[in-house]
C-alpha cells in the first residue's frame, strides 16, 4: 500500500493540495452520484406488446448490418429446431468431429440437445462447474451456446454475464456463437441497459457482444473471423411468461 | 519512450509523402473516418454529450486521487491486485516479478500503447519470455519488425502484397495476398498462441471506479482471448484512463467507439473486475492492475496542459489531420502519433527532444473540431511553442532556437515603430530586384525564405505599398478619422 | 453601428505584397458609401510571433495595434487569421495586466473580417459586382474553424452577376501555409498545397477565391511554380470587379 500513498500523494501535490491531505470520497458526494434512472426503468417496465415487438425488429435490422444472423423462434420447440439445424448444417473449423459446448442454463437445457443427435456424430458438452476438462472441451467445440441476460436493440448487442456454470470462453473460443435470448430481455438502447446494470447489479466479469469477430487491419478491408467466433447467430425466444413476459428483467 | 525509433521528423515525413501506398491508405482512412466522424457529431441528437463528457473528464482529473483510491479499493475487494507505478520502469519491474513468480514463458498482448510507451517488450524478452502481439495489425508489425503508423489501424502503411510475402516468410504458408486468406492464416497462428499463453498483457481503455472494473474494447476478440485463456492477467493503465461512475462510463465509451471507427459499439467490450472465481474453467487466476504515472502528474499539475489528460485515445484526430494525412505515423517517432501524439509526446518525453512535433503543424484546428471530448490541441501546441521560444524551467526546456529568437526581437523593433517598419520595407524592396524574375515572381531566395522558394514562387514587395498608395491616392479625399488623429499626435 | 467609419486594418502582407487587395477593399467600401479611415501607424497584428511561441514580442505588436486602433469606431480587416489573432489571442497576451487585457477585449469587440462585416453587420449581400467566369472558394482555417465564417463569403460570391461558384472537394482542408511552417517544413507544406491545388483544378474553375492572403499567397506561389493558369483572387478583388491574375 506504500506506493499507493506516495502515488496518490504526488497527484495531490499536482492538484495543489498537500501530499498527505488524503481526501475521503464521502466529502465529495457529487463525484459518485449518477442521474436518476427511474424514468428509464419505468419506460422499460411500461413497454407495450407492440413496442416490444418493435424492439425485435429493430434488433434484427441492426444485427444484419453487423453480420449477426437473427432467427425468430415462436415457440421453444421452434428454437430447438433452429439450433439443431444450425448444428447439422455447419462444419467445424479446427477439428474433424462435431463438438458443441452449451452453458448450464434453463433456456438451453430446455432445448434438450443431449437427445437430438443420437444417430449423428455430435457430442454435446455442458459447462457444469465440476467438470475439470471444460477448457479442453471448449477448445474442441466448434459451436458455443449461451443465453445472454440482456439484448440491446439499438446496437444489436447482447450482454453476457460470467457466472458459475456460465464461463467466458463458451461465447469466445468456438468458431460459431449461438446466443439464445428471450424477447422480453430486449431493451431499446445502451442507456436502458446501463440503467438495468445500475439497478440490478453486475458480476465481476461481463462482456458486450455486438457481432462476430472482425478486423479491417489489412488495407481497411473488412474480414469476419479474427480471433473470436467468425459467425454469430441470435435466436429470439418467446417471452418467459406469456406474450408480454415479465415486467422486470431479472439479471 | 521507445528509444529505438530515431527518424528525423522531416526525413521521415518526406518518406511518408513519397510512399504511394501510405498516401492511398491515409487518404481512404481520412475520407471515410475523418469526414464520417464530423458527420456523426453534426447529426447527434444529444448535442451536449461531448461537453458533458469533457466536464466529467476534467472533474475526474481534479479528483483523481479520490477516484483512483476508489477504483483500487473495489478491484482489491474482488481479489484483484493493484500496483501504483510511478515510472515506466516500476511498471516493468512489477510485471516481470509477476511473470517470474508465475513461471510465465509466453505472454500474449492486447493492443496497448501504454505498453509501448514504457517499452516493456524488450524487458520481457530479456527474461526469456516470448511476447506475442495478438491484434492483427500489431502482429503484422511485430512479424515485420516495423513500427505502427496509426493508433487504430497500425499497419495501414503496408499493402496486401507486402503482408502476403511477410506471411509466406514468417508463417510458412503459400503466398496469397487475399485479405480474408491472410486473416485466416493469422487467426490460426495466433489461436495456438492465445490458447497456450501463460499471461495476458493488456492496456485499459476505460476503468470504472464505482464498479471496480477495467473495460477494454476490440473488434477482433484478441483482447477477450488474452484476458480469458491465460492464467495471469496484467493490465497496464495510464492513471488518467478512468471514469468515476457507470453512467459516465456509458457516455465515454460511446464517444470512444464512435470517434475510433464510427461504431455505436465495438464488437466486444469486456468488463473485468478481478480474478476468476475458484472453479471457473477460464479467466485469470491472478488479476493485476498496474496504474502508471510516468510523467502524467507533471501534466496534471500544469493548468495549460492538464486538458490533454482528458483524451480517451480514440484516434479521431489522426483521421482528420492534414499533416498526419501526408506524413503518416512513423514521422512522429513515438507510440503516440497524430495531433494527440504531437502534444503528449513532448510532455512525456521532452519538449526540446520533440521540438518538431511541437512546431510541425499548421494549427488548422481540425483536430479540435473532431475531438469527441473537445480537447483544444492547437492551443496546447501553441503553448509548447511558447516553451521552446524562451525555454521553461518548469518543463526543463532550454530556448530552442536562439537565432530565431533574435530575429523576432528584431521584428519586434520594427512592428512597434512605424517609421522603422516602413524604412525596412523600402530597403528590402531595393535589395530584392536581383531575385525578381520575368514573371514578376521570385524563384529563389537565400536564408530563411529558401524553404519557401524551394517549391513555390514568391511575389516581390510591391512597387508601392498600400500605406504609400493610401497617402498618395486615397487619404486626401476622405476624413482623417479618429485613428488618424492619434497618428498625427504621435 | 452601420454608419460607423471603418478603420482599415489592412494586414502586413496586403500592405507590402498585395496592395491591390487593399485598393480593391477601398473600391468596394466606397461603392457602398462606407466612410473609411486608415491609421497609418499600423504594422502587424503579431500573429507570426505568436504562432512561433514568441508571446512577449507578439504582446508588443498587440500593444502597438491596440494603441493605434482603440479609438476607431469599427475595425475591418481582409484577413480571417488576423481577426482571429485579435479576437482570440489578444486578451490572453496580457496575463497579470488587467488593464491591458480589458483594452484588448474592447478592441477585439469591434474588429471584423471583411465579409463578416458586410453580411452580418451591414446586411449587405450584393456589392453590385460583376465577374464572368467560374470560381471555386477556399475556406481558410482561422476564418472557417476559428471564427465560424463560411457562409458569408459564399453569399457575397453568389450575388455577383455572371459568376458561377463551384465548390471544391475538401474546401476547408488546410492549404499548408501555417506561417513559418511553410518555411520550416517545406516538403509537408508543399504536399498539402499540392492536394489543395489538385482539388482546385478538378473543379475546372477559372479562379480560386479566398479571404486570407496568406493562404492565397501559398496557393498562388505553388500554382505559379507548377505553371498552372488558374487565377488567384482575394474576395475583395472579385467584389471590386477586378479581373485578377496569377503573378
Amino acid at each position: 500500500m506504500d506506493n499507493q500513498n506516495s502515488f496518490l500523494g504526488n497527484i495531490r501535490i499536482a492538484l495543489g493540495l498537500g501530499a498527505g491531505e488524503e481526501r475521503d470520497k464521502s466529502h465529495y458526494p457529487a463525484l459518485f452520484s449518477s442521474p436518476d434512472t427511474g424514468a428509464i426503468v419505468a419506460r422499460m417496465q411500461n413497454r407495450t406488446a407492440e413496442e416490444k415487438e418493435e424492439l425485435v425488429n429493430l434488433f434484427q435490422e441492426n444485427a444484419r448490418a453487423l453480420g449477426i444472423h437473427t432467427h425468430i423462434a415462436l415457440t421453444d420447440s421452434d428454437a430447438a429446431g433452429i439450433v439443431v439445424e444450425l448444428i447439422r448444417s455447419k462444419e467445424p473449423e479446427f477439428t474433424h468431429t462435431k463438438h458443441i459446448m452449451q452453458h448450464d442454463h434453463p433456456d438451453i437445457a430446455a432445448l434438450q440437445l443431449w437427445k437430438r443427435f443420437n444417430r449423428e456424430a455430435v457430442t454435446v458438452h455442458t459447462t457444469f462447474s465440476a467438470d475439470s476438462e471444460l477448457r479442453e472441451k471448449t477448445i474442441t467445440s466448434f459451436i458455443g451456446i449461451t443465453a445472454p441476460v440482456i439484448g440491446v436493440a439499438d446496437s444489436a448487442t447482447v450482454i453476457q454475464f460470467t457466472t458459475p456454470g456460465q464461463p467466458r470462453s463458451t461465447s469466445l473460443v468456438p468458431s460459431i456463437h449461438l446466443a439464445l435470448l428471450r424477447r422480453d430481455r430486449l431493451v431499446a438502447d445502451l442507456s436502458e441497459a446501463y440503467a438495468l446494470l445500475g439497478e440490478k447489479g453486475y458480476p465481476d466479469s461481463f462482456v458486450f457482444i455486438s457481432g462476430p469477430s472482425k478486423t479491417a487491419d489489412i488495407e481497411a478491408q473488412m474480414v469476419h473471423g479474427a480471433h473470436g467466433p467468425r459467425e454469430m447467430h441470435l435466436i429470439v425466444l418467446p417471452a418467459a411468461d406469456g406474450p408480454l413476459g415479465k415486467k422486470e428483467i431479472s439479471l | 519512450m521507445n528509444p529505438t525509433q530515431s527518424s528525423d521528423y522531416r526525413t521521415a515525413a518526406v518518406a511518408g509523402i513519397g510512399s504511394e501506398r501510405l498516401q492511398k491508405s491515409l487518404h481512404g482512412l481520412q475520407d471515410r473516418f475523418g469526414k464520417g466522424a464530423m458527420k456523426l457529431w453534426a447529426g447527434m441528437e444529444d448535442r451536449e454529450m461531448r461537453s458533458r463528457v469533457k466536464d466529467s473528464r476534467m472533474r475526474t482529473l481534479e479528483h483523481l486521487d479520490i477516484i483512483l483510491a476508489e477504483l483500487a479499493k473495489n478491484v482489491r475487494a474482488r481479489g484483484g491486485q493493484v500496483y501504483f507505478a510511478e515510472t515506466g520502469q516500476d511498471a516493468i519491474d512489477y510485471t516481470i516479478e509477476v511473470a517470474k513468480k508465475n513461471e510465465v514463458k509466453r505472454v500474449v498482448k492486447g493492443k496497448s500503447m501504454t505498453s509501448m510507451e514504457i517499452n516493456i517488450d524488450p524487458a520481457l524478452e530479456n527474461e526469456g519470455i516470448e511476447v506475442v502481439e495478438t491484434d492483427l495489425g500489431e502482429y503484422i508489425i511485430q512479424l515485420a519488425g516495423d513500427k505502427p503508423s496509426h493508433i487504430i489501424a497500425p499497419c495501414i502503411h503496408l499493402d496486401r502484397n507486402q503482408i502476403g510475402r511477410l506471411f509466406t516468410d514468417k508463417l510458412g504458408i503459400d503466398y496469397t495476398n487475399d485479405p480474408p486468406a491472410l486473416t485466416l492464416a493469422a487467426r490460426k497462428a495466433l489461436r495456438e498462441k492465445l490458447l497456450s499463453a501463460d499471461m495476458g498483457l493488456t492496456g485499459c481503455n476505460l476503468a470504472c471506479a464505482e464498479t471496480g472494473h477495467i473495460s477494454l474494447v476490440s473488434n477482433e476478440g484478441n483482447i477477450r482471448m488474452a484476458t480469458t485463456m491465460p492464467r495471469v492477467l496484467v493490465a497496464l493503465m495510464g492513471m488518467e484512463r478512468v471514469v468515476a461512475t457507470l453512467a459516465e462510463h456509458r457516455e465515454a465509451l460511446q464517444l470512444l467507439t464512435r470517434g475510433a471507427a464510427l461504431q455505436k459499439l465495438s464488437t466486444y467490450v469486456s468488463f473485468l473486475g478481478g480474478p476468476a472465481a475458484e472453479d471457473d474453467p477460464d479467466g485469470p487466476q491472478e488479476f493485476h492492475l498496474v496504474i502508471i504515472d510516468n510523467g502524467r502528474c507533471k501534466i496534471l499539475a500544469d493548468p495549460e496542459f492538464r486538458e490533454v489528460l482528458a483524451c480517451i485515445r480514440c484516434g479521431a484526430c489522426l483521421n482528420i489531420c492534414p499533416v498526419y494525412g501526408k506524413i503518416g505515423g512513423h514521422a512522429y517517432n513515438s507510440p503516440y502519433c497524430g495531433p494527440i501524439g504531437a502534444v503528449i509526446t513532448p510532455l512525456l518525453d521532452g519538449i526540446n527532444k520533440h521540438a518538431d512535433l511541437c512546431k510541425g503543424e499548421t494549427l488548422c484546428g481540425a483536430c479540435r473540431e473532431i475531438c469527441p471530448v473537445e480537447n483544444d490541441l492547437p492551443r496546447m501546441l501553441a503553448a509548447l511553442r511558447h516553451k521552446l521560444a524562451y525555454g521553461s524551467d518548469r518543463w526543463n526546456t532550454r530556448q530552442h532556437n536562439p537565432a530565431e529568437a533574435y530575429a523576432f526581437s528584431f521584428w519586434r523593433l520594427l512592428v512597434t515603430n512605424a517609421f522603422l517598419y516602413r524604412s525596412f520595407i523600402a530597403i528590402g524592396r531595393i535589395f530584392q530586384w536581383p531575385f525578381v524574375k520575368k514573371n514578376k515572381m521570385i524563384k529563389k531566395m537565400a536564408g530563411l525564405a529558401s524553404g519557401w522558394t524551394a517549391h513555390r514562387d514568391l511575389p516581390p514587395i510591391a512597387g508601392r505599398t498600400f500605406s504609400e498608395l493610401w497617402k498618395e491616392k486615397y487619404r486626401t479625399t476622405r476624413p482623417a478619422g479618429p485613428a488618424a488623429k492619434i497618428e498625427e499626435e504621435k | 453601428m452601420a454608419g460607423n467609419t471603418v478603420s482599415l486594418f489592412i494586414q502586413c502582407l496586403v500592405d507590402t505584397m498585395f496592395p491591390q487587395v487593399g485598393e480593391a477593399m477601398v473600391t468596394v467600401f466606397d461603392r457602398l458609401g462606407i466612410p473609411l479611415a486608415y491609421p497609418e501607424g499600423q504594422t502587424c497584428c503579431g500573429q507570426p510571433a505568436f504562432n512561433s511561441g514568441y508571446r512577449k514580442e507578439a504582446a508588443a505588436a498587440a500593444r502597438h495595434f491596440i494603441e493605434i486602433f482603440e479609438s476607431a469606431e469599427t475595425i475591418v480587416c481582409p484577413s480571417g487569421s488576423c481577426v482571429h489573432m485579435v479576437r482570440h489571442h489578444y486578451p490572453e497576451l496580457f496575463p497579470g495586466d488587467a488593464d491591458m487585457a480589458a483594452r484588448a477585449r474592447a478592441v477585439a469587440a469591434k474588429t471584423f473580417e471583411m465579409t463578416e462585416y458586410l453580411v452580418d453587420v451591414l446586411d449587405v449581400t450584393d456589392t453590385m459586382a460583376e465577374f464572368t467566369g467560374t470560381v471555386t472558394y477556399h475556406d481558410s482555417c482561422h476564418l472557417s474553424r476559428g471564427l465560424g465564417i463560411a457562409l458569408q463569403p459564399r453569399i457575397l460570391l453568389k450575388n455577383i452577376r455572371g459568376l458561377e461558384l463551384i465548390e471544391m472537394q475538401n474546401s476547408d482542408t488546410c492549404c499548408g501555409f501555417g506561417g513559418t511552417f511553410s518555411i520550416n517544413y517545406p516538403e509537408i507544406s508543399t504536399a498539402m498545397v499540392d492536394e489543395k491545388i489538385d482539388n482546385i483544378l478538378a473543379t475546372g474553375a477559372d479562379a480560386v477565391v479566398g479571404c486570407d492572403i496568406s493562404c492565397l499567397m501559398n496557393i498562388q506561389g505553388r500554382l505559379s511554380r507548377r505553371g498552372e493558369k488558374v487565377k488567384v483572387l482575394h474576395v475583395a478583388e472579385i467584389l471590386a470587379g477586378s479581373r485578377g491574375g496569377n503573378a
